[in-house]
């Protein structure tokens, strides 16, 4: 029975997002107040029914109802708790239904918090957010029901069980983070649009929905990180980032969006680039629609792809329709939108800005290009081809030691015109240090881009702290307070602006991660109890196999020593070889996984993976990867995290 | 005003090479990995085609030889269709390389054998359950 009420639940959700469109649009026409009271609570109520469904989808999950398809497909008696509620985005029908979810609930946060604010635009706000709902909707109700019931006429005792893969913690918050960061980019969106639809040009719009804009941009970045975390410590190939379609996916959109923060800055500044941030921002919602496209049409063949469905065309018609719309209507707006001032230099903060904007989208470009060539080439000249990670590499790299370059150059210009003076006081130091950097990195026999990229690291971070300083510095002498007073006070005072500069610090580590990519080293052999093999400057001797039974799996742990060149104990590391659904008598169906180890330093990771295991002759046999400086990009993960909670902090009434 | 033809004129510029230098990379990648053709294994015998190449298809059962001497060490027969091809791999195998399972593989072809450096498995049921049918449920049947 409760199933049932779980799809008439979504089938009401579809009746009120259909009313409060209707309501509001005739609102929208002849202004009556009590219309707009009543598609809010229609709006409301389209969200309420959303949460009811997706609660009942949870119940089931923890039920173990097998009588739902979903349920039978994605959970077992045996899965742990906390997977059959990671069950709820693991397949297409139920991770719908939870963007939906996430969806409803900022649909309902834009409502209350603005019900006394923006009466101008909140209608087309709810409009814009209920046809994003209605369109899921349509999904989870005609095309992919997360409540259809299992089709056979059998009882079904128990389920499949969750794909091992997905049994890890990362791997049950990766995809919700990364939706909230997806679904997040929906409320600036809508506000945009309806700003377009008011011809509200007023820079009062930006300054709602920077908040928003920060919010979703944080998850989705957390999303991205945790998404190459996961996929270091669980898959086995030794890196974090593949440029792999689906992950591309989720960059596109993280540029766009990244290159909005930072235009948003000089609309609320000097209501400059309008035009230019309303096209980022509807780039950057269709992106997010078009990640959510590319996962599930199959038109690009990917690690992440759910089974190819009749979802693509659908979504794709979804893709263009807002797209033809938004741009339609800003082109109908477009002399309301042109703005009166000009930019007046190349060295001034302005001008800063329009190159990283720039910069950012040309990257977006690439990337875009990269992952839909193969589509393109089949089209056009009709051979399959894929594209790997060394051309992404390639186009990449550059562009983003550019943007680097940037990173450092921006804050030290002035807004509207650097004079020389200025220029050559905030740049000497930055430079002599980046300058001092690759002379230290050449010294020691580093070479090419990677010294490029540490020096330019070395510039940003000194710019960084040589902003910091200046501003301490001033407020010190000024009103003679302690160092840490002062940096707290001038901190609070500009959380925007120094909370960025702390997430810039975090992009630095991250690239001194990802240029220790380029000394990675691989080795693959078999060892025997007791024997030894060396790779890169390091020991591995092979103490024991031993074997072990856990609930949902059998396991070969192997028993590595690892010491260096110097004679010295590092670490024991225990990788181990799985088998998932051991007992199941169909050999086909029981599902080999290696579950590594990794030794984590600041200087590098040491990698093991335990490939296969000969079992009459006692042989492992392993794969040990010496990964330098990867924990670097961890921690600029945390960097990140704390800058952007810095500007997100909410500043003191 | 001036100012501004300035940055359109910088702008397009900028645009312009990158635009150039994207194409560029496109039709000339400087790693041989950055790109690889997907052929049939028909056209692959057929025209004996020794460049970097990339085949789509399915492991044969019991076609899976392992080395006695090196694990790593591993021929299988590719099937597409009904053409066959004899490969070559020496490296990890992932771990859901079997019998029956379709894999993507990347190497040269030459004199009859497919040496693979590559080895990818293609696993719809990575995120999905298997295709609907009865044996993708753990099921009891009961009389109806």
């Amino acid at each position: 029975m409760t199933p049932v009420a779980g799809g008439v639940a979504l089938n009401l959700a579809f009746g009120f997002s259909i009313l409060t469109v209707l309501t509001l649009s005739i609102y929208a026409r002849n202004g009556d107040q009590r219309l707009f009271l009543t598609g809010q609570r229609l709006a409301l109520g389209i969200s309420f029914f959303v949460f009811l469904a997706t609660f009942i989808l949870t119940y089931q999950l923890i039920g173990s109802n097998f009588n739902i398809d979903y349920v039978a497909r994605y959970t077992s008696l045996e899965t742990p708790f906390i997977y059959k509620i990671s069950a709820l985005w693991a397949g297409q029908s139920g991770s719908l239904l939870f963007w939906l979810f996430i969806l409803s609930i900022y649909s309902t946060i834009t409502i209350i918090q603005n019900q006394s604010k923006h009466h101008g635009l909140m209608p087309w706000v709810i409009i814009s957010l209920a046809i994003i709902q209605m369109f899921f909707l349509v999904l989870t109700n005609f095309v992919t029901n997360p409540f259809m019931p299992t089709d056979a006429d059998f009882l079904v005792t128990n389920g499949n069980g969750l794909n091992p893969l997905l049994q890890n913690v990362t791997m049950a918050i990766h995809p919700p983070t990364l939706y909230l960061g997806y679904v997040g980019f929906s409320v600036p969106f809508a506000f945009a649009i309806s700003a377009l639809m008011n011809r509200d040009t007023s820079p009062l719009w930006i300054q709602s929905i920077r908040r928003w804009t920060l919010v979703a941009w944080l998850f989705l970045s957390m999303g991205i990180i945790l998404g190459g975390w996961w996929a270091y410590q669980e898959l086995g190939w030794g890196g974090y980032w593949a440029w792999d379609p689906v992950e591309n996916a989720s960059f596109m959109p993280w540029l766009t969006a990244t290159a909005f923060l930072h235009s948003i800055i000089i609309q609320e500044k000097k209501d400059m680039l309008r035009i230019w941030n309303m096209v980022l921002i509807i780039l950057t919602f269709t992106l997010c629609i078009f990640g959510t496209f590319l996962t599930r049409s199959g038109v690009v063949s990917s690690v992440h792809s759910f089974t190819a469905s009749s979802l693509g065309p659908i979504f794709l018609t979804f893709v263009f329709l807002i797209l033809v719309s938004s741009f339609g209507i800003m082109y109908t707006r477009r002399h309301e939108l042109r703005s009166k001032r000009r930019m007046e230099s190349f060295t001034s903060r302005e001008s800063g800005f329009l190159f990283n904007n720039m910069v950012f989208v040309v990257m977006c470009f690439a990337v875009f290009w990269g992952t839909l060539f193969p589509v393109i080439s089949e089209a056009v000249r009709g051979t399959k081809i894929t594209v790997g990670p060394p051309f992404f590499n390639q186009i990449n790299i550059p562009i983003g030691l550019i943007l680097l370059t940037l990173t450092g150059i921006g804050p030290l210009l002035a807004w509207r015109k650097t004079g020389k003076q200025s220029l050559i006081r905030n740049f000497t130091f930055p430079i002599l240090s980046g300058l001092i950097g690759s002379a230290i990195f050449l010294f020691f026999g580093l070479e090419g881009t990677v010294v490029i990229s540490f020096s330019l690291c070395m510039f940003v971070t000194t710019t960084i702290f040589t902003e910091f300083f200046r501003g301490v510095r001033a407020r010190t002498n000024k009103f003679n307070e302690s160092i840490f007073t002062a940096l707290r006070r001038m901190v609070s005072k500009n959380r925007s602006r120094y909370g960025g500069y702390v997430v810039h610090l975090g992009i630095v580590f991250m690239f001194v991660g990802f240029t220790g990519h380029a000394f990675d080293k691989e080795k693959e052999f078999s060892l025997k109890k007791g024997e030894t093999e060396h790779v890169a400057g390091y020991e591995f001797q092979l103490i024991n196999i031993s074997e072990a039974e856990r609930p949902n799996h059998y396991a070969w742990i192997s028993e590595l020593r690892v010491i260096d060149n110097k004679g010295r104990f590092i670490t024991n590391l225990l990788p181990e070889k799985r088998i998932y659904f051991h007992k199941n008598p169909d050999v086909n169906r029981r599902q080999p996984h290696s579950e590594l180890d990794i030794h984590s330093t600041l200087n590098k990771d040491i990698y093991a993976i335990f490939s296969a295991v000969d079992n009459e002759n006692g042989i492992a046999f392993l794969k040990i990867m010496i990964n330098p400086l990867v924990h670097w990009v961890w921690i600029g993960g945390y960097i990140l995290i704390f800058g952007t909670l810095i500007a997100l902090w909410p500043r003191k009434e | 005003m001036k100012s501004n033809k300035k940055f359109i004129i910088m702008i397009s510029g900028v645009i312009a090479v990158v635009i150039f230098w994207i194409g560029w990379v496109s039709l000339n990648p400087a790693d041989e990995k950055a790109m690889a053709t997907f052929i049939s294994v028909e056209d692959l015998i057929n025209d004996n085609i020794n460049k970097r190449t990339k085949l789509g298809g399915l492991v044969k059962g019991g076609s899976i030889v392992i080395s006695k001497t090196n694990y790593l060490e591993c021929t299988f027969t590719l099937k597409e269709g009904n053409t066959e091809i004899a490969v070559k791999y020496d490296r990890t195998r992932p771990d859901l390389f079997k019998d029956g399972a379709e894999v993507i593989v990347t190497g040269q072809y030459l004199n009859g054998t497919f040496y693979a450096d590559e080895l990818q498995t293609k696993c719809a049921s990575r995120y999905e359950g298997d295709l609907r049918d009865e044996s993708s449920y753990n099921l009891t049947e009961i009389d109806t």
